[in-house]
């Protein structure tokens, strides 16, 4: 039985279904922010400062593998060398500031300005 | 270790999940889900895309359900959703605060496809806690309304990279997951989740040290990022269940009612599953009633949830009491959200909550009738308590009522259990024809017989006028026939043809002749032509209708039962009179009446050589006893299968149909039922069977060159005209037809189509416009008010005509309200001296909706005695191939014309290609 299922390729899906799922997706999101505006008057308030302690032991290295805090022995095993590059999430835990360890790749353009950047600055 | 590893591994998609297994399609590795955060729903979904557009979790926020709330329903008599019926349906599926409705773009003009469905918005309305969306379907004009999920937080797996999170916004707290996305520190490698409304626009973090300019979405490509919540291996997406969107959508479904439905749920049958379709050929009436009892009970359902959300709080009314000394109510039943036409003889229930001074009361009554300013007359049943002197704050509610439904259940139930419901008995002369309407009405093979009656030597009867041939060919053919079927185009005769046919039966001394038709107003037209022949006709009509009058009045049974002036009945008419001026009767003195009055009907009845009533009024019991041999149905057409069984199952042999099945079909308000085939008549399943409709062939209503397409492009260029040019000339008006003696002309309009204030019909002002324009100069060159009827499929654009003409008609207002502006389904059946068509719909990038349905068009055409103007625009008509046909005619003909009114000229204007024929 199981044999059967995995020579069996994933289903290609209508073309037309896609579009139509896109179309749908870009509603849910254009009604979210009218939404959303129409929730917030005036702007919120900034509390966007990164704590110092982020910076402390902070790697510099993105080619570098620590120890992440949780989770990672799910990743290890697919992780490529190189691919990736580790990230700390920031996240609040009610007041309380936290921050998490992930990879992210390297491709991302999350990381990809950040790199350039850094490239430019060296150079300079 | 490893194996037992191993044999985890194939736990996928087994059904006893983990509870963090996608509840889809069963993936549970942590790294791949996330659990939907929506205190009612807090399911997991993984980040695989499986089969479908987007990935599971994806799939589940973006889901909607769409109702189809209406079909015909709002459009055809008068188009506004009233929130209560909407709110009916929220509640009715347990939605409640955590759904609301969407609006799927911000103008509410732009066309979605959902499924197969292609609709188009037409307003997006906000209440309380919901937004909801009226769409239209395209194609059909059909309604529905979109609700979407309002599940938009996740929450990641505590074994996951970040541990047990809900994602949110690091600034705001938004948990909107379609507007957050990561940023990142400009010189650091920490990142933050950021949504794009407000915070990602607000100008102080661009001087702080984050890079906004690489927000990046956490919904990318129709899934969560795959280094957030990873994309399961394909191995994984193998081993799991395999689900489609389609069940996807179902189980969606399931989970409304019942949250902890399973995909094995889906393979039970459910209320979302489509009922059995209609077909040519039943086995028995057993198979027949398992067909139709469903459909029926589809079909009630809907008319019960309509009606009963028809709740009115705040009604004025004003007492009076009637001639027969009953209670009456008088009040407005608002028009603007009354989407339910009130018909005399409905039920409705009157409510006073109490005050100080009056206790809590109800009462139930009868709709009586409905005044011309919309003021209905409520006959209250009990005349005890009724707070008088109270005028506001009473509550109206509908009383539905499954009489008409059940009988037709009563008689599927007795056409399939008692074998002598129909044919009970041969046909004189006609060996073994004991069964023969019985298999016929199933679609069995059976030999065509003949019944052998003595012909009577003319076919006409009296007090009725000469019949024309094919008249007397349809009249020669049914007397000899167990079961036929006459096709009656517009204006060729149908009553008196009935009615000559009806008095030849009764002639044949086989008992009493049973004529039935589905509304209330072709019974009393045929009771009248029938009693004019000389023959006794007893109109029955139902108890809720004794007070409505009627022009029949003297023919129906509960008046014949008043009016028998004979003095053995004295102790009835003294009963009758203590119980009118009492209101009641001692209990004893009660159950005389009763009897007396059963004994006095009976009598009468039997007495009568014709009972008329509706088919549902067939199945009253106080015909129960009856047997009726021969059975004609007019309107057959405009009646559902069952509905036309309940007079059958009284013991016919021989049937007549009369109906027109080119012309309008039966109003079906559930859409389910209606694409189940419930709005197929049993005359069309006839033709269909091979049963070739008798067709009267003169018609005597339309002015020649009127008759001329509608018979070549429905009747197959067979009808003939009964009436001359000469007789069809409107002498002394004068009126600029383009092409003198050729009363007709399309009138080209480009004006914008627009949706309605309702937000459900649709509207045109340059062709309302010019319908006044075009009244007026009818009225100023001496036609009458009544002789003019405005024909448009919306609603919206008869209440705007309607207002516009009141408002900005050249001459007197009175004359302009004299004039009926109606719907073409309200004009089915009748006719006018003159016809303006409003066609409405110029949009050409959106369909024609209801004016694509050729029968609609039918009868629209063939309304019109003496002249007909058109008023729509080609371009978009002409995409239809039988509009294209119809423009085409009126082209060659010089009567396509554009310009004001007093110089119309031809119009060149460029026909749209027709599309292929489909349906
Ligand atoms: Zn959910
Ligand atoms: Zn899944
Ligand atoms: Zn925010």
């Amino acid at each position: 039985d199981d044999e059967v299922r995995f020579r069996q390729k994933l289903a290609e899906v209508d073309p037309e279904e896609v579009a139509n799922f896109d179309l749908e997706l870009r509603a849910v999101v254009q009604e979210s922010m009218e939404q959303r505006k129409q929730e917030l008057r005036g702007r919120p308030a900034l509390n966007m400062m990164i704590p110092i302690n982020v910076f402390e032991g902070s790697s510099r290295d993105h080619h570098g593998r620590m120890a992440g805090e949780s989770g990672d022995e799910a990743l290890d095993e697919d992780i490529g060398e190189d691919k990736e590059v580790q990230v700390k999430v920031l996240v609040k835990r009610g007041n309380k500031q936290q921050t998490k360890q992930m990879y992210i790749p390297r491709d991302c353009s999350l990381v990809q300005s950040t790199k350039q950047k850094e490239a430019a600055e060296l150079e300079e | 270790e490893e194996a037992g590893d191993e044999a985890e591994g194939f736990d996928y998609g087994k059904p006893d999940f983990t509870e963090h297994a996608c509840r889809y399609c069963g993936v549970s590795n942590p790294a791949c889900v996330v659990r939907c955060n929506v205190p009612s729903c807090r399911k997991w979904f993984c980040n695989s895309r499986g089969n479908t557009s987007g990935s599971h979790i994806v799939n589940h926020l973006v889901c909607f359900y769409f109702f189809l709330c209406s079909c015909l329903f709002f459009f055809f008599f008068s188009c506004t959703v009233v929130p209560s019926v909407v709110m009916w349906v929220l509640n009715g599926i347990r939605m409640e605060e955590r759904l609301s409705f969407m609006e799927l773009c911000s103008n509410g003009y732009i066309s979605v496809v959902l499924g197969h469905m292609k609709l188009r918005i037409l307003k997006i309305i906000k209440m309380r806690t919901f937004q909801w969306a009226i769409c239209v379907h395209v194609d059909t004009d059909y309604l529905s309304i979109i609700v979407r999920a309002k599940h938009k937080e996740v929450c990641l797996h505590k074994d996951s990279p970040l541990g047990e999170t809900i994602l949110e916004c690091y600034n705001c707290g938004c948990r909107n997951v379609f507007l957050l996305g990561f940023i990142s520190a400009k010189t650091e490698s920490v990142v933050v989740l950021l949504c794009r409304e407000p915070c990602l626009n607000v100008n102080a973090l661009k001087d702080m040290n984050w890079d906004l300019s690489q927000w990046c979405p956490l919904i990318d490509d129709r899934c969560f990022l795959q280094w957030l919540v990873k994309i399961p291996s394909e191995q994984e997406q193998l081993r799991a269940r395999q689900i489609s969107a389609q069940q996807i959508n179902k189980v969606e479904e399931l989970w409304k009612a019942n949250p902890d439905a399973t995909l094995e749920d889906l393979e039970k049958p459910g209320v979302d599953d489509e009922p059995q379709q209609v077909v040519l050929k039943y086995e028995d009436a057993y198979q027949y009633q398992n067909v139709f009892a469903p459909l029926i009970k589809l079909e009630a359902d809907y008319d019960k949830m309509m009606k009963e959300s028809q709740s009115k709080d705040n009604v004025t009314i004003r007492w009076d009491i009637g001639l027969n000394k009953k209670r009456v109510a008088y009040f407005v039943f608002p028009k603007e959200d009354n989407e339910l036409r009130l018909v005399p003889g409905d039920e409705l229930r009157l409510r006073y909550s109490g005050d100080a001074a009056h206790p809590a009361w109800q009462s139930v009554g009868h709709v009586i009738k409905l005044t011309a300013q919309e003021e209905v007359a409520l006959e209250l049943r009990a005349s005890q308590g009724v707070p008088v002197d109270v005028n506001h704050g009473l509550s109206v509610d509908f009383v539905w009522k499954s009489t008409s439904f059940d009988r037709m259940q009563g008689a599927m139930k007795t056409f399939a259990v008692d074998e002598t419901s129909v044919s009970g008995g041969t046909i004189p002369g006609v060996p073994g024809s004991f069964w023969y309407i019985y298999h016929h009405l199933l679609g069995h093979e059976v030999e065509v017989q003949m019944v052998r009656n003595t012909l009577p030597r003319r076919f006409g009867a009296p007090g009725l006028p000469e019949l024309n041939a094919s008249q007397v060919f349809a009249v020669k053919s049914v007397l000899q026939r167990p079961i036929s079927l006459i096709q009656g185009p517009p204006g060729t005769g149908k009553t008196v043809t009935s009615a000559a046919i009806v008095y030849h039966m009764a002639k044949q001394g086989q008992g009493q002749v049973l004529v039935c038709a589905p509304s209330n107003v072709a019974v009393d037209q045929l009771a009248e032509k029938i009693s004019a022949t000389g023959l006794k006709v007893v109109r029955l009509c139902a108890k809720s209708r004794e007070a409505v009058s009627s022009p029949v009045e003297h023919l129906t049974l509960h008046y014949q039962v008043r009016h028998l002036d004979t003095s053995e009945k004295s102790e009835l008419h003294k009963l009758q009179q203590l119980k009118d001026e009492q209101g009641e009767l001692s209990s004893s003195d009660e159950k005389k009446y009763k009897a007396l009055k059963r004994a006095t009907e009976r009598e009468i009845s039997q007495s009568a050589d014709v009972i008329c009533c509706t088919c549902v009024g067939a199945g009253d019991p106080r015909l129960a006893n009856f047997r009726f041999r021969q059975v004609l149905i007019d309107e057959s057409t405009q009646a559902t299968e069952p509905e036309c069984l309940i007079p059958l199952v009284l013991g016919a042999k021989q049937v007549v149909l009369v109906g027109d099945h080119c012309q309008l079909g039966p109003v079906i308000m559930c859409k389910k039922a209606a694409r189940a085939g419930l709005a197929q008549s049993l005359f069309e399943r006839l033709v269909l069977l091979g049963l070739k409709p008798i067709r009267l062939q003169v018609q005597y209503r339309m002015h020649p060159c009127l008759s001329e397409f509608p018979s070549n492009s429905f009747y197959e260029g067979t009808l003939q005209n009964g009436v001359t040019i000469n007789e069809r000339q409107s002498s002394g008006i004068d009126f600029p037809w383009p092409v003198p003696n050729r009363p007709m002309f399309f009138y080209v309009q480009m004006g914008q189509e627009e949706i309605s204030a309702s937000g459900t019909s649709y509207l045109n002002r340059t062709e309302a416009a010019n319908v006044e324009k075009i009244v007026t100069t009818f009225l100023r060159s001496g036609v009458v008010p009544s002789q003019i009827g405005v024909i448009t499929p919306y609603e919206g654009q008869r209440a705007y005509i309607v207002n516009y003409m009141s408002r900005n008609g050249a001459l007197r207002q009175q004359l302009y309200k004299e004039i009926e502006v109606a719907s073409v389904d309200s004009f089915q059946g009748r006719e006018k001296d003159y016809i303006i068509l409003s066609c409405v719909r110029s949009n050409e990038h959106q369909g024609i909706g209801f004016l694509n349905d050729p029968r609609r068009l039918n009868v629209a055409l063939t309304r019109a005695r003496y002249g007909i103007v058109i008023l729509g625009n080609p371009k978009v008509l002409s995409k239809q191939p039988l509009w294209n046909g119809l423009l085409t005619h009126y082209k060659e003909h010089e009567c396509l014309v554009e310009g004001p009114l007093n110089n119309l000229k031809q119009s060149m204007v460029q026909f749209h290609k027709p599309k292929k024929i489909y349906n």
